[in-house]
């Protein structure tokens, strides 16, 4: 078989007329290049034939072509392979251009007697059919065996991400309710959710540029800063930056990653939410009162450094509360005649009065009944804001004694002076964390550390160095204006300090922890310790709760706990009490 | 064989005398399959405009690939130096819709809504 050849099977039991068509055809190849010709007598050897010959081209000759049947021409194409196969009948001039050969179904006829001009002609126009023919195949296989090996690595991908997302503390609550859904097989929006020290739940739901691989991709820097750095009780605002720069040296110039990152305090009880770019969080009152969280910044990703403190919201935690986070995708759901599914008709799914429970399967099927088709990746989530239960809890619930697992605790003490290039930017707390969480029997109580830590460090800049009016968080308004106050306050601090010593005492197994922080600032006002100005409330009860004891001075600046070093799941209980 | 529609958008732009400033009008959607047609209406421009206006009038919808084009539009016009005073690029006559898409992103605060 001569590579490359045209191939031409030649059908003709009688042997002149095969002579004549061999040597017809044979002149041909001159014009159109090599062509190799096979005679068979009839169709039922040209069917045996036609796997190893593999025809570009049959004719019936004149003999023959009377003879053949609908069904023989079936065959023969469906034997020649995937590539139309022409088959072409030789009729005489005298034949009318009946419609017995056309019901045969062949493709074309050629005339006896033979103009060899025509039929090199014709031979021209079908190979070039032919060749045209096989580069299409030719080009289809290639994206099939494209489109499969790419299914192939997204299904590796998809493993991955969902491999990434088992840190998160999204199925240990059943505060949170979320559902996903990719318009191809990875997402590009994302949700990540953990636990703060102290039992704060951070949680962000992101919606990068575009959709499909390149958006999933930035999945993979975003969640490994989030996962790492909460834990190590970093705060809402320094995560966000790392964030917003990390995926600004990261992504593509036209790329971004639009988010909303929350913070709920379960043991204050107030949340914080930064929005960028995203649709408005629906925070939804026990009264059926809606209030919009809008987008106050720039997507993450879009500038190299940027300031996120006056983007937060602050909201308080009541029973009865939810909040909803969605991405575009549930507003841009078209229905049929391409109208959108939109903000209105999202409200008024969300406010329906409904049986406790059931609103955010009211909110999925209104969007599923609404939308015909899904044109972006879609992300709905519900957070009851009263039931976000503290890891801490959960653990001593499942019955682990962490006092019996305590060995030896040692005696040492830690100082930590931080000066006002510290106290304008630094946040001390992760790094005091790191260290104590190597310290033996730390992990025990490391969230009742963390708020101890975190209260009596936040007490001493705010209102020891900054003297900022705790009163003003009464109100949603004063809450924005006391953390302006804060960053602005902070950003023009140019002395003061605060130290923060911590003591561990072994006592045979079960230690004492003194915590003490002390600022220079001028101390408590006379007559007010415990209430007013420096702990508004539930800083206090929440320390008392904790604390064996606690000693707030008026007219000091020095605060000292002491805490029980063993004594934690009696304590993680009053403590989840308190939460409640 | 499904061929799928080609969106009936177009990008058409205008050099004005003396080449000062670059006017990109965008019609219809203006989301991914721009992206080839926006960047050609601003590369290769010499000298480069000292301001670009992208006229959103006849613009009907805007997704984040074509906030994307407006993002690669201001690092060419900043050319690497983001300190480097106000980025000259206007959005203009964004309809309600789009003019609402774009202050959910808070592109207000990168470039100038009129």
């Amino acid at each position: 078989m001569v590579a490359d050849a045209f191939r031409i099977l030649v059908i003709e039991a009688d042997r002149d007329e095969a002579v004549r068509l061999r040597e017809l055809l044979d002149g041909c190849a001159r014009g159109i290049g090599a062509i190799e010709t096979s005679v068979l007598a009839d169709s039922h050897s040209a069917l045996d034939n036609c796997p190893q010959f593999r025809p570009d081209l049959v004719i019936y000759g004149p003999a023959a072509a009377p003879r053949a049947t609908p069904e023989d021409l079936q065959l023969l194409r469906t034997r020649a392979g995937p590539e139309p196969v022409p088959i072409l009948f030789v009729k005489s001039e005298r034949e009318t251009l009946g419609s017995a050969c056309l019901q045969t179904g062949c493709d074309d006829i050629l005339v006896r007697p033979y103009n060899p001009n025509l039929v090199q002609l014709k031979l021209a126009a079908l190979q070039r059919f032919c060749d045209f023919n096989r580069s299409l195949l030719a080009q289809r296989n290639r994206m099939r065996q494209h489109h499969a090996d790419l299914l192939q690595e997204q299904a590796s991908a998809r493993q991955i991400f969902s491999n990434m997302g088992r840190e998160s503390c999204l199925d240990q609550t059943r505060a949170i309710r979320y559902h996903l859904s990719p318009r191809a097989v990875l997402n590009g929006d994302v949700l990540a959710a953990a636990y703060a020290p102290g039992g704060k739940l951070m949680m962000l739901l992101g919606d990068f540029t575009g959709h499909g691989l390149a958006a999933a991709v930035g999945a993979v820097p975003l969640t490994s800063i989030f996962y790492s750095m909460v834990p190590k009780g970093f705060s809402l605002c320094h995560i966000l930056r790392e964030l917003n720069a990390k995926l600004h040296r990261v992504l593509p110039g036209n790329m971004f990653c639009c988010a909303v990152m929350l913070e709920l305090d379960p043991h204050k009880q107030y949340g914080r939410l930064f929005n960028g770019g995203m649709p408005s969080a629906c925070l939804r009152c026990g009264s059926g009162n809606l209030r919009m969280l809008e987008s106050r910044h720039l997507p993450l990703g879009v500038l190299a450094e940027t300031e996120v403190d006056e983007a937060v919201i602050h909201f308080p935690l009541e029973t009865g509360d939810y909040l909803y986070l969605w991405s575009d995708g549930i507003h841009e759901a078209r229905n049929l005649k391409g109208e959108m599914f939109g903000e209105q008709r999202l409200l008024d799914a969300v406010s329906a009065p409904m049986v406790e429970g059931r609103r955010f399967e009211h909110i999925l099927a209104a969007v599923n009944h609404f939308g015909a088709e899904q044109h972006d990746d879609l992300s709905l989530v519900e957070v009851a804001l009263a039931d976000v239960v503290p890891r801490s809890t959960t653990g001593s619930e499942m019955g682990s004694e962490p006092d019996l697992e305590i060995g030896r605790l040692g005696n040492w003490s830690i100082n930590f002076t931080l000066g006002p290039e510290e106290l304008r930017d630094a946040d001390p707390l992760p790094l005091l964390h790191s260290v104590l969480a190597q310290v033996p029997g730390a992990a025990n109580f490391q969230d009742s550390l963390a708020i101890v830590l975190g209260e009596l460090f936040r007490n001493a800049l705010e209102h020891g160095l900054l003297r900022l009016d705790s009163a003003l968080k009464r109100t949603d308004r004063g809450f924005a204006e006391y953390y302006r106050q804060l960053d602005s306050g902070r950003r023009r601090l140019s002395g003061g300090w605060i130290r923060i010593a911590l003591r561990c005492r072994d006592r045979s197994g079960r230690g004492l922890l003194e915590v003490i922080v002390e600022d220079s600032g001028p101390g408590l006002p006379e007559g007010n310790a415990g209430r007013g100005n420096s702990y508004s409330g539930r800083g206090l009860r929440l320390l008392r709760a904790i604390c064996r004891r606690l000693q707030v001075k008026p007219g000091s600046s020095r605060v000292r706990a002491v805490l029980d070093w063993g004594q934690v799941a009696s304590r993680s209980r009053r403590l989840r009490k308190l939460a409640i | 064989m499904v061929v799928s529609a080609r969106s009936g958008a177009r990008v058409s732009s205008e050099l004005s005398k003396g080449g000062e400033a670059l006017t990109i009008r965008v019609c219809g959607n203006f989301d991914f399959n721009m992206h080839r047609e926006f960047q050609r209406a601003y590369q290769n421009l010499s000298p480069a405009p000292k301001r670009y206006r992208i006229d959103l009038s006849e613009t009907q919808h805007l997704d984040s690939a074509a906030l994307g084009m407006l993002l690669l539009l201001r690092d060419h016009c900043l050319g690497g130096e983001e300190d480097e005073g106000q980025c000259r690029v206007e959005l203009l006559n964004a309809n309600d819709h789009v003019e609402k898409i774009l202050l959910v992103s808070n592109f207000d605060k990168i470039f100038t809504l009129r």
